[in-house]
């Protein structure tokens, strides 16, 4: 940014700007986290009042060794969705940036998952991936392998169900990248195109520092959302079998609305929260020291 | 884009005041007016229940019943907000699952005087209001029934006709079930793959606790309030898991993920299979007759007695601090089945109210399973246990958490993940750290 | 490769991969002209049973007439319109002080911001239902609206950053040019903005318009019902009616899928100068 004398705004103008914003971060999100964070400290099963237990639901969570599995596929579920959904939605934002006859078409067809519900998602993907009738079962037996249960066996079942949740949301990161893309001035290219850098070295070279902005900002979206895969669990395996796919986020879920442990449920999330906010810390921190300004 | 920001400004501005306008349409109401509210939990129900408060409103004027509907997942949390805040409305629909925990909570009106002053055992069976006082653990009645459901062994005529095999009846043993089961186990194909299997089941309640209380099983025990299944509850699960284990004439639970449980037998994937009566009405829909099925009670194992059932009501409750308990009372019974009609019942569940049971439109003739459907109501009159406590969702394995609990270890004893003992070792240890919580 | 043969193995493989993002789809659309006893057949059934009968719109039929589902799309299209143009409109501002003004919170409010969007909804919910019960605000539109409104976490990081990325240049040009503040933001700035605004008007809309929770709990009038709500009617506490929940499916993505078609024209204006070429 250019070094300015002239005072272009007054000391107050910034607060007008984020003024909306700030009334509506603490009505409707400040308050209602800081009151989560008071029940979880509480027993509370929504028909009583909380009663207050002090570290009583932090202990038992550290006592269990559920919550150690239910940590570590957490943690497991977003290396896979944050991995698989950059290299996807990169590469497809690379495949369809071409202005080639239909293409819009195309765009569309790929972003369909996004939009599609979770419920109706789900439904397919556990028919598709089925024992003994799904169809890639069907097609690994017809070349001669025993086929996996990919919703059946434990060890396998938490890949399975990360895959479909990024195969649902790359086009919305496709998306995302397209307009980071755009960006980039066709000059540039062009000039690494006449100095006869090939596909792959312009690619190396120019698109993706040039796009690494847009790879920051993709990357801690892709954090955040890599916890939010409740609907998809529910509506694929249901955490389960046993808690081999079960994550905070459900479990959160399965304590405040199955079993109505209101104040357990909040200190999971509060467990979850302490996570998400290191991952997102260390990313700020490392694209601070790590990567180079533009211009 | 100045320009787009005030139209989307005004818009705003607009939408406010549009939105903030509906709630007003609460009625203002005339004097002597009695206003009752009234939630539901079922969706697909709002026409045939707007049809009822039509007709309870022209037979009572002066009262104005509001119905409100949320959908099942939500409604308990909802209706907990609203306990929390001693708000409740007049009346209620009320599950088995949480009568005890409320009732002893003080949430739902002691309807002892109404049922005694009132003619209300000439109109509704009294074993089923006694079925809701047994699991609220109470010695008052808190809710009024209004349908019964229980479980069935349900069974494809078809295949057993293309076996060869003799339908079953009400007095089948676990042997005659268990030679069925192999007859009907075939690989039509002979691909190595089963095409029909015998019978299926996975970990769930309605799964499961059938043949539990079939062999006079019990997985509570109601003195401690700790689960511990008895010997032959023990029984019955080990003859369940090994018919995937041992007879091979059910599948493991991996091998169904891609069926949605309900489609299982509907398809034909499974010759019989046993879960909630209320699936009659499904059948009845999706089935049509392109399938001929028939119904019978669950079979009795070796220490059964042929008579107990797995049941339990749906019922409604009053709000404790109704301002209107006689009027709410009125509704309630109207609800309940003393207003309506046999149509508004989901097929196989079984009303609680006299007139309707007795309907010989209950066993409907000209629809499938027909003369079965009177095995429900002989049902509904005889001996009725459960297995609800506080925390039952929680242990048993329910809804979104049915891949844990008792549901998670049958699953992984079938899927071969588990032995028996160490599953039934790890179900008990974590229904009981459950049920420690709320029985101290 | 000739550069015509580059474009044809750019179609084969777009083709190929699209035929994975839709294949679902298709399956739903199939299923939904199904009558219920065929869905979910397995094996499965690819021809729907009651296509090519007097019988073939039966299911969308159903869930016009008898479930009013023109009203609900109706009120979502309405609704998340509006609390998508709101988000716009407050995310704009606020990104765009956070992005180009030093003022002193300026990082804190940022972090907050950051902060509430990693928590997931469930475990707010519950303190949100009662604020909003407080404020007498059950059973309207404005649980739906207001906090999509003035609270887009989402909407101010992308604009922040995006307001970041924009060539000093520009700035530069304002400063000389002796811009105020309003002027800065709403001449220069949103001018560039087109590309972003309409990403973030789907991604704002499509979050609200999926969103099952909140309508859930705080609409009972039934005339209010957003899609969302109303597909659950298709399902009660023991069953599922899928013929009829996978015709509503199909018709509740097609809003989205209206309103992407249309955003996308204005992500790839800026296209129009820098398109890479295949």
């Amino acid at each position: 940014m250019a070094d300015i004398t002239y005072k272009w705004h007054k000391s107050y103008t910034p607060w007008l700007f984020i003024f909306p914003t700030v009334l509506g971060l603490t009505v409707f999100r400040l308050i209602p986290i800081a009151w989560s964070f008071y029940l979880s400290f509480t027993d509370w099963n929504l028909l009583a009042k909380p009663t207050f237990i002090q570290l009583g639901n932090y202990k038992e969570l550290l006592a269990s060794e559920d919550f150690i599995t239910i940590l570590l596929n957490t943690l497991q579920f977003s290396v896979v969705y944050v991995i698989g959904s950059i290299v996807l939605g990169l590469a497809l934002a690379v495949l369809i940036n071409t202005k080639i006859k239909g293409i819009s078409a195309f765009r569309a067809a790929i972003y369909l998952p996004v939009v599609t519900s979770a419920v109706a998602v789900g439904i397919v993907w556990n028919w598709i991936l089925g024992p003994t009738y799904g169809i890639v079962n069907n097609l690994i037996e017809a070349i001669g392998i025993t086929p996996p249960y990919w919703l059946g066996d434990p060890k396998l079942v938490l890949n399975t169900v990360a895959s479909v949740q990024v195969w649902k949301m790359s086009g919305y990161y496709m998306i995302i990248f397209l307009a980071g893309l755009q960006n980039i001035p066709a000059e540039t290219l062009e000039s690494a195109r006449v100095d006869g850098a090939n596909h792959r070295q312009s690619f190396f070279g120019i698109t993706l520092p040039m796009l690494s902005p847009t790879v920051f900002f993709v990357l801690t979206i892709a954090i955040i959302d890599s916890f939010k895969n409740f609907e998809l669990i529910y509506s694929m395996t249901k955490g389960g079998p046993g808690n081999s796919s079960n994550t905070l986020v459900y479990d959160v879920y399965l304590n405040a609305f199955v079993y109505y442990r209101v104040g357990f449920a909040s200190a999971i999330a509060y467990v979850l929260l302490i996570v998400v906010g290191l991952l997102t810390v260390a990313n700020f921190y490392i694209r601070k020291h790590h990567t180079q300004p533009l211009d | 884009m100045k320009k787009l920001l005030t139209v989307a400004l005004a818009l705003l501005l607009a939408s406010t005041l549009f939105a903030a306008g509906s709630q007003e349409t609460a009625s203002t109401a005339a004097p002597k007016e009695i206003t009752l509210d009234w939630w539901t939990w079922d969706p697909s129900m709002v026409d045939q229940n707007n049809a009822i408060i039509a007709k309870f409103e022209a037979a009572n004027p002066g009262v104005k019943i509001t119905q409100t509907m949320v959908g099942t997942k939500e409604y308990w949390t909802k209706i907990r907000i609203q306990a929390n805040q001693n708000k409740l409305p007049d009346v209620y629909t009320m599950s088995s699952g949480y009568v005890e925990e409320w009732a002893k909570a003080g949430l739902m009106y002691n309807l002892d005087n109404f049922v005694k002053n009132d003619d209300t055992f000439n109109v509704f069976y009294k074993s089923i209001f006694d079925v809701v006082k047994g699991i609220s653990g109470t010695d008052s009645y808190y809710a009024i029934p209004f349908a019964l459901v229980t479980t069935a062994l349900y069974y494809n005529k078809d295949a057993f006709d293309a076996a060869g095999v003799a339908y079953p009846t009400n007095d089948w043993t676990w042997d005659d079930f268990r030679s069925a089961a192999k007859k009907l186990t075939i690989d039509k194909n002979n691909d190595g793959k089963i095409d029909q299997w015998g019978f299926w089941f996975y970990g769930r309640y309605a799964h499961i606790e059938p043949w539990v209380y079939a062999n006079n099983g019990k997985l509570i025990d109601r003195t401690t309030m700790r689960f511990a299944p008895n010997q032959q509850a023990i029984d019955a699960l080990k003859m369940l898991t090994n018919l995937v284990l041992v007879d091979k004439v059910a599948p493991p639970q991996k091998d169904m993920t891609s069926f949605q449980q309900q489609d299982v037998f509907q398809q034909g994937a499974a010759a019989m299979w046993v879960d909630g009566s209320w699936f009659v009405d499904t059948l009845r829909k999706n089935v049509g007759d392109s399938m001929r099925w028939g119904i019978v009670r669950v079979p009795s194992g070796p220490s059964g007695s042929n008579e107990m059932t797995y049941g339990w009501p749906d019922s409604y409750a009053i709000a404790p601090n109704t301002k209107n308990p006689e009027m709410a009372w009125k509704f309630a019974r109207y609800v309940a089945g003393e207003g309506l009609g046999l149509d508004v019942y989901m097929a196989g569940k079984i009303p609680s109210a006299k007139k309707l049971a007795e309907d010989p439109m209950f066993s409907d003739p000209n629809q499938q399973p027909g003369a079965d459907m009177n095995m429900l109501i002989a049902q509904a009159s005889g001996p009725m246990t459960t297995s609800f406590t506080q925390g039952w969702g929680e242990w048993r394995g329910y809804g979104g958490g049915e891949t844990l609990g008792l549901n998670g270890a049958i699953d992984a004893i079938t899927n071969g993940q588990l032995t028996f003992d160490a599953a039934i070792k790890k179900a008990t240890d974590s229904a009981n750290a459950v049920l420690a919580r709320y029985y101290k | 490769m000739t550069k015509k043969q580059e474009t044809i193995l750019r179609y084969v493989v777009i083709s190929l991969v699209t035929i994975i993002y839709i294949f679902p789809f298709i399956w739903m659309i199939s299923n939904s002209f199904m009558s219920e006893k065929n869905i979910f057949s397995v094996p499965p059934k690819f021809i729907p049973d009651l296509l090519f009968t007097n019988q073939a719109f039966d299911n969308y039929r159903e869930v016009f007439t008898q479930y009013n589902f023109g009203r609900y799309t109706f009120n979502s299209v309405w609704v998340y319109t509006l609390a998508a143009l709101g988000q716009i409109f407050v995310c704009s501002l606020a990104g765009f002080a956070l992005a180009k003004m030093k003022f002193r919170g300026s990082g804190l409010v940022f972090s907050l911001l950051l902060l509430t969007l990693m928590i997931p909804v469930q475990v707010t919910i519950i303190p949100e239902y009662y604020i909003f019960m407080k404020l007498n605000w059950m059973d309207t539109y404005l649980p739906l609206i207001v906090p999509s409104f003035l609270a887009g976490g989402f909407g101010t990081f992308m604009l922040k950053e995006f307001f970041s990325q924009v060539p000093s240049a520009l700035f530069d040009a304002g400063i000389i040019d002796g811009v105020n503040s309003y002027q800065m933001f709403s001449r220069i700035y949103m001018r560039q903005a087109s590309g972003p605004i309409a990403t973030l008007f789907i991604i704002a809309f499509m979050n609200n318009w999926n969103d099952l929770l909140r309508p859930m709990l705080y609409l009972s009038t039934r005339e209010l019902y957003t899609v969302t709500v109303a597909l659950s009617q298709f399902q009660n506490q023991y069953d599922v009616q899928w013929n009829l929940l996978l015709a509503g499916s199909v018709l509740s993505v097609l809003p989205l899928l209206l309103v992407f078609v249309f955003c996308q024209r204005y992500i790839i204006e800026n296209t129009m100068n820098s398109g890479i070429k295949g």
